[in-house]
């Protein structure tokens, strides 16, 4: 059996990767888990300029689910070279640096700084944060834009380029599009639902930007359904990720068509999620007599 | 930092609405400190989802046991108080930086409000086995929340309440202030509780001249630095700081109060 998922010039040893803003950057969680094992570490989203984040409270709990307003808070691209670039270099499994800004020339920048850098497997394009005023979402909802913005990033870097997707538009699939057309390697998606609590004692939302994004379990058959119809949609691999808590959600993914999935909110109740999701995974491929993650895909129209 | 599966020693009522968990501590675990806390699971399934983040109140190395205070306030700590001996306890601890020991010849008085009684407890315990224990202050809002069943003999303590219906009569930051006074001490503020109780326990910091730690609070995502969800507003070069890293215990003339 081969769990290894080729995207674009790279190759991930294992399906199994930890979502951006979910990890920090892997030393965050070194005392808790063997790296060692995960497919694809995303980074915590880097800008070009440091960001202090949103005011508090960032993260509120909902049914099944939690809604954040961190705002991109990172040290910029700066920063991330003198004090995550030596770690990364250190890491044990790939690095996938999460690329953010507010328009097209911020995303160009991470990337034309830090193409060199052989510690960086991949890039993953974040056009989708709902917690930012400008860019993110709204460049991420045009497929014009999309396709443009890739095409430009495409010429950069031969590092796979994996375009993150939001949910938060009437069809994901001519986006997807979009990014294939522009020469993505491949699309990861869904990103977080645009959500809102209104506390009714205080009357007004909790968050101080009134909305924020929802994550957990309560969106997985959102995320679900958006990796079946964008799987069908391009040819380029698809990075499933929205809810995944156990080794079945995963599962339910890659039937859908993911190549690789990521975990995420799951990574702050669950040290152990990964080894489980992973285990799980093989353990299904035995059963089924499956050879490579594609066999996955056979099953579900 | 670590994953800790124990088991639950005794969950008890020590005052309306406020309960003490005790667990098993295994001897490989790291042993937490006062002001440092611990993140659990309360059920496997998705509601609630998060962890919960709750100050060790206790830790006794020669017992193998660590305890929590809590207070039942909604559905995550509702379940909580359903745990009985044996139940699997699934934690993430000790978390965080705990409470530095006061300054040679400063007396430290201890300032708990409500549910912050958890961590100065602690606190006030171990200073109470050096040459300078301190003044454990617990203010509630009546006489049915103070946590008398597990006040310790060996540690000066002074309760008090909002309305006068146990201890004294006002708030544990006015009753430290007559304290300080009357003592005429150099004195070194630890706080933990209500948000306003530690900007007061602040302000009477600053009127004294005095140094002085608040365990701050806010709502955790990950809880080991990754997420950025738990952040105060602090001065310095950083506009924010976590209160799982850099916290939760702050020198209060780092946070930003207004």
């Amino acid at each position: 059996m081969d769990l290894s998922v080729r995207i674009g010039s790279g190759t991930l040893p294992n399906p199994v990767g930890v979502a951006s803003g979910t990890f920090g950057y892997g030393s965050e969680y070194e005392k808790l888990i063997d790296l060692s094992i995960i497919g694809a570490l995303y980074t915590k989203a880097v800008t070009p300029e440091p960001r202090p984040g949103n005011a508090t409270p960032r993260i509120i709990e909902t049914a099944a689910g939690m809604l954040n307003s961190i705002g991109l808070a990172n040290n910029g691209l700066a920063g991330f070279k003198t004090a995550k670039i030596p770690y990364l270099r250190t890491l044990p499994c790939p690095a996938v640096v999460n690329v953010a800004g507010s328009k097209g020339d911020d995303y160009a920048k991470v990337i034309e700084e830090l193409a060199g850098e052989d510690c960086i497997w991949g890039w993953e394009v974040n056009l989708s944060c709902p917690n930012v005023k400008t860019g993110g979402l709204a460049l991420g909802t045009d497929p014009t834009e999309v396709e443009q913005l890739t095409s430009r990033l495409r010429k950069l870097s031969s590092k796979p380029l994996i375009i993150k997707l939001t949910p938060n538009v009437t069809d994901i699939t001519a986006i997807a599009r979009a990014a294939e057309s522009g020469g993505a390697d491949a699309v990861s998606c869904i990103n977080t639902l645009v959500g809102m609590v209104i506390d009714t004692k205080a009357l007004r939302p909790v968050l101080p930007g009134k909305t924020g994004g929802l994550s957990g379990p309560a969106i997985l058959p959102v995320g679900l359904a958006a990796v079946y119809r964008v799987a069908r949609a391009v040819t380029i691999p698809v990075v499933g990720l929205g809810g995944i808590t156990e080794a079945d959600h995963a599962i339910q993914y890659l039937l859908a068509g993911a190549h690789a999935i990521q975990i995420g909110t799951a990574n702050f109740i669950d040290p152990t999620v990964h080894q489980k999701v992973l285990d799980g995974i093989q353990a299904f491929a035995v059963l089924h007599n499956l050879q490579s993650i594609p066999d996955f895909h056979q099953f579900i129209e | 930092m670590a994953h800790i599966v124990t088991s639950v020693l005794e969950n008890r009522p020590v005052a309306q609405d406020y309960y003490e968990l005790r667990m098993a501590w295994p001897s490989w675990a790291p042993a937490p400190q006062p002001g440092q806390f611990l993140t659990l699971r309360t059920v496997d399934g998705p509601v609630p989802l998060l962890r919960r983040p709750f100050a060790f109140s206790g830790f006794d190395r020669a017992d193998s046991a660590a305890s929590i205070i809590y207070q039942r306030r909604g559905h995550a700590t509702t379940l909580m108080t359903a745990k009985r001996p044996f139940d699997p306890f699934d934690i993430l601890a000790p978390l965080g930086n705990g409470f530095p020991d006061p300054k040679s010849g400063r007396r430290p008085i201890l300032i708990a409000g409500g549910i912050g009684m958890g961590p100065m407890l602690f606190l006030a315990e171990r200073l109470a086995q050096t040459p300078y224990p301190g003044i454990l202050i617990i203010g509630a809002r009546s006489a049915q929340y103070l946590p008398r069943v597990v006040l310790s003999r060996s540690v000066q303590t002074i309760l008090c309440t909002d309305d006068g219906s146990a201890g004294r009569k006002g708030t544990a930051v006015d009753i430290a202030r007559e304290e300080i006074r009357q003592e005429g001490c150099a004195p070194e503020l630890y706080l933990c509780g209500p948000h306003g109780m530690l900007a007061a326990g602040h302000a009477l910091a600053e009127e004294l001249d005095a140094p002085s730690w608040v365990a701050m609070e806010q709502t955790m995502g990950c809880a080991v630095g990754a997420c950025m969800g738990c952040v105060v507003r602090v001065h310095g070069g950083e506009e924010y700081a976590r209160v799982c890293m850099e916290g939760p215990v702050f020198d209060s003339r780092t946070i930003i109060w207004t």
